[in-house]
């Protein structure tokens, strides 16, 4: 069974119709072109596919693209304005915060839905909101650093 | 995932009538973190789901009468966060907090959990400790079952076809008491527990002894566990070493837990013992700071 | 010892057919909460003493959709005890594949509960004559 689904992705009106089992990561990816997000575990656990539904953190491998029908998805490709770079993005750059690059999109998105929600926060509200988003090569230092830097200039 | 029909009716009504029509087949999908997980491992194949996503009033977390009724399709991170639920339960704002992520705790709902039925669940330790009811709703009518007898065995809920969750109510607590949730996980943070314990305590009159205690136990067997002789052991009697550690030993005998890569079934059960023991300090020290506040 | 009617009383159990002389085929149906497991396999007598009312089988199943199975070996003794007769049965279980790896602890504690069926049904029939 397909279904047609209307959706707001990165603040432009799309519709696309698709299997009802289709998940929103591989809509995302396949259905609308949007490679940034990926799949890592596929059980929603290691945050790569980390992508904002109305404003709030989601594992896009474990949600059903329907699910989405009606609602706003923000995905890493979203971020950036048209003439500079999310201020978390360019932090992650600044303060080299990512590597192979596989779990930064997700950590991206993350992050940012982390300085929308506390725009000042601890090192332990770090850790505690990006706990889910895994990475196999920084050893997580220079994405605290990174959130950090951005966090201060959000308020600078 | 195999292809299924899909159906996301607005109103609660509709919803229970396509699950009447579909019977076996069919599922009710809320935040869908548990169910899409095990439709993706193939371990299930509905040809049919019912999403509850678009239905109208089970979103709602409200006070009524000094109890709190919180809504099937309330998010884990909304009861974190919710100010109403931080003030009457933060035990169970704590607990709730302590559930996987926060991406986890923005898609799973509370009635999705209860009805998932996993006994190495978080939530439903503390909701049995506070005296909690499931509301359910299905074709013939609405029903309450409290939560404790609400767990048949694993992933089976006391849910009959075609029947849903529709909300949680927790009822107002006493006034000299006190409650904590212990959650052991030696893994990583975001894990199910190797052990998990809930305890409330609340105090007679003298501010001293115990009125009545209760004591949850999650990934402790094939659902959640109130140890009841344990509870029996403490009433009447002021907090004590010795007291503790003979409700300790009452645990560990009550206790049924399954070996797996969280732990053994032997680790387990020692642990059990001990986090029952912590759990029921905080709640006590916390009962005692109550009952001299409302002197 | 009529094989059929001892697989019968695995809580489960359908469509058992005989191979040939040692050898049976049938399925066996599981559930665990929302998860349905439909096992198809075989069961190989190995060893048979009706003398001393002794049998040793081996059973092979596996689920094609969920991927995964069951391996079993299973001894059977009749002996006599205390104020009657004991049925002694000594499984070694593995589980194999996806089944295993979603829930060992899970599918052990099913699989306790319904050889414990098993030997309590078994036990009956025997008692019964059957």
């Amino acid at each position: 069974m397909t279904r047609k689904i209307r959706l707001t992705v990165n603040g432009t009106a799309r519709t696309v119709e698709i299997p009802t089992y289709r998940t929103l990561l591989d809509c995302l990816r396949n259905d609308l072109g949007l490679i940034g997000s990926k799949e890592g575990c596929g059980v929603g656990v290691c945050g790569a596919c980390t992508v904002l539904l109305d404003g709030k953190m989601i594992s896009s491998c474990i949600a059903l693209a329907v699910s989405a029908d009606g609602h706003e998805v923000t995905t890493v490709e979203g971020l950036a304005g048209d003439e500079r770079l999310h201020p978390v993005q360019q932090a992650f750059i600044d303060a080299g915060g990512f590597q192979c690059g596989i779990c930064t999109p997700g950590q991206v998105v993350s992050a940012k839905a982390l300085l929308d929600a506390i725009p000042n926060p601890s090192d332990v509200e770090i850790r505690d909101w990006m706990l889910g988003n895994l990475c196999r090569c920084t050893g997580y230092y220079k994405i605290i650093e990174s959130i950090q830097t951005a966090a201060q200039r959000s308020r600078a | 995932m195999n292809a299924f029909e899909y159906a996301a009716p607005r109103t609660l009504d509709e919803a229970l009538a396509v699950l009447r029509e579909q019977g076996d087949e069919a599922r009710v999908i809320a935040g869908g973190t548990a169910l899409v997980t095990m439709m993706r491992q193939r371990l299930v194949r509905p040809s049919y789901l019912v999403s509850l996503r678009e239905v109208s009033g089970l979103g709602r977390i409200e006070a009524a009468n000094g109890d709190v009724r919180i809504g099937a399709l309330v998010t884990h991170r909304e009861v974190e966060t919710s100010s109403l639920v931080r003030e009457r339960f933060p035990v169970l704002a704590e607990t709730f907090r302590r559930v996987a992520s926060v991406r986890i705790r923005n898609m799973a709902t509370v009635g999705g959990a209860l009805a998932h039925a996993d006994p190495n669940q978080d939530p439903p330790v503390t909701l049995i400790v506070l005296g909690a009811r499931v509301e359910i709703r299905g074709a013939a009518g609405g029903r309450e079952v409290p939560v404790e007898d609400f767990f048949r065995d694993y992933y089976e809920s006391a849910l009959e076809p075609g029947e849903v969750v529709t909300g949680v109510v927790v009822p107002r607590r006493p006034a000299a008491s006190g409650a904590a949730y212990v959650k052991f996980l030696p893994r990583t943070a975001d894990d199910y527990a190797t052990v998990a314990v809930a305890a409330t305590v609340s105090l007679q009159p003298d501010g001293q002894r115990c009125r009545e205690a209760r004591i949850a136990l999650g990934s402790v067997g094939v659902t959640p566990l109130r140890a009841r002789a344990a509870e029996a052991l403490l009433a009447g009697h002021p907090f004590g070493a010795d007291l503790l550690r003979s409700a300790g030993e009452s645990i560990r005998n009550a206790v049924d837990p399954l070996s797996d890569h969280r732990g053994s079934a032997a680790y387990k059960r020692e642990m059990a013992s001990v986090m029952a023991g912590r759990a029921l300090t905080q709640a006590w020290e916390e009962a005692r700071a109550a009952a001299r506040e409302t002197r | 010892m009529d094989v059929p009617s001892v697989a019968k009383c695995v809580p489960g159990v359908e469509g058992v057919e005989t191979v040939d002389a040692k050898a049976y085929r049938g399925n066996l149906r599981v559930q665990v909460g929302p998860i349905r497991l439909a096992l198809h396999g075989t069961m190989t007598v190995d060893e048979q003493d009706r003398a001393a009312w002794r049998a040793r089988m081996r059973a092979e199943a596996n689920d094609g959709r969920v991927g995964g199975g069951i391996r079993a070996r299973m001894s059977l003794t009749l002996a006599p005890g205390d104020g009657g007769t004991r049925l002694r049965i000594d499984t070694d279980l593995t589980i194999l594949g996806r089944i295993g790896e979603f829930g060992q602890p899970v599918i052990k504690k099913k699989a306790d509960a319904l050889l414990e069926e098993f030997a309590r049904n078994l036990g009956s029939r025997l008692q019964q004559g059957g």
